[in-house]
């Protein structure tokens, strides 16, 4: 099997202390600099710090991208069905950007990246997907890989309907050959009962280093080796 | 409502309907395009602000692209559609 290592990341969340992490960006709200404004507008604020974040990690904008999120953008969707109950018709600029590839598709317009991009959402199974994604592309030749996990609370109204999601999102470059500073990532087998890896959990298994990150769904835990 | 006024007008709903954080209304100049060059907008845009002036002038466009393209073309032609066209 391919192995994978961590080459790079960067996060972004607000629910947490960075400490002396220059990788993770804690502010309220992101720049969203690496974007033309006439394409920032559309983004909400997980969408603005993931596009810095791939313009961080990969400048040249060729890298493939895999983006992951569980609940994606639940307001713009709710805001939609109300539009439609109340019988107003829809507003395009949101039905184009409730679709689950929104972020990713604003990015590689305004970066020019032209690779292949998958957007998943997997029910709590997002990270083991990523994973299991990234292995796809990295034993199929592509050298590294971008892979995006970002979620946002989900409407209020839906609150009730799923586990509390704090706003965090996190860029983790993956590649199949080990590099100065790459970290190999190791999969093993784990029957946990855990609740589902959200975005702030990988953050803080990164921080950590040397914990493991267990998705119940797959029965499958990761763990960092080698040294930091 | 005078021309001046109601450019007015669409300056602030073109900045408001299509959420253009850092536009003010002094950027939007009259005789300048409002697609691709001049302020820059694209297709989604354009949708978007069709739909505004169906709700707040009753306007419907007919989906000739070339009328729409001369409608469009910068304020002064949006504001002479919105003037000869409006029903509320």
């Amino acid at each position: 099997m391919t192995d994978l290592y961590l080459q790079d990341w960067r996060g972004w969340t607000p629910h947490r202390d960075a400490g002396n992490e220059a990788r993770l960006d804690t502010r309220d709200k992101p720049a969203g600099a690496a974007i033309p404004s006439l394409l920032r507008r559309r983004l909400n604020l997980i969408g603005r710090a993931v596009c810095d974040m791939l313009l961080d990690l990969d400048p040249a904008a060729d890298h493939v991208v895999l983006h992951a999120s569980r609940h994606g953008d639940g307001d713009r969707t709710l805001e939609m069905l109300y539009a439609l109950n109340a019988g107003d018709p829809l507003s395009p600029a949101r039905f184009g950007l409730s679709v689950h590839n929104a972020i990713v598709g604003v990015y590689s317009i305004a970066s020019g990246n032209r690779r292949s991009q998958q957007a998943v959402a997997a029910s709590g199974g997002e990270w083991a997907a990523l994973v299991a994604e990234a292995r796809g592309y990295l034993a199929d030749g592509e050298s590294r890989v971008l892979m995006v996990f970002g979620d946002q609370p989900v409407p209020e109204r839906f609150a009730e309907y799923a586990p509390a999601t704090p706003s965090a999102a996190v860029v983790l470059q993956l590649g199949s050959e080990r590099k100065p500073g790459a970290r190999r990532l190791e999969e093993s087998p784990a029957d946990v009962d855990t609740p589902a890896p959200q975005p702030l959990d990988v953050i803080d298994w990164l921080m950590a280093g040397d914990q493991a990150l267990a998705c119940p769904m797959a029965r499958r835990r990761w763990q960092l080796v080698g040294e930091p | 409502m005078t021309t001046a006024a109601l450019e007015n007008e669409l300056k602030q709903t073109i900045i408001e309907t299509l959420e253009l954080e850092d536009v003010t209304p002094e950027d939007i100049d009259p005789d300048e395009p409002l697609f691709v060059e001049g302020l820059g907008l694209d297709s989604i845009d354009a949708l978007e602000l069709g739909l505004a002036l169906q709700k707040r002038y009753g306007i419907t466009l007919e989906s000739d692209a070339e009328s729409s393209r001369q409608h469009f073309a910068n304020l002064k032609s949006l504001a002479a559609l919105v003037e000869s066209r409006r029903e509320k």
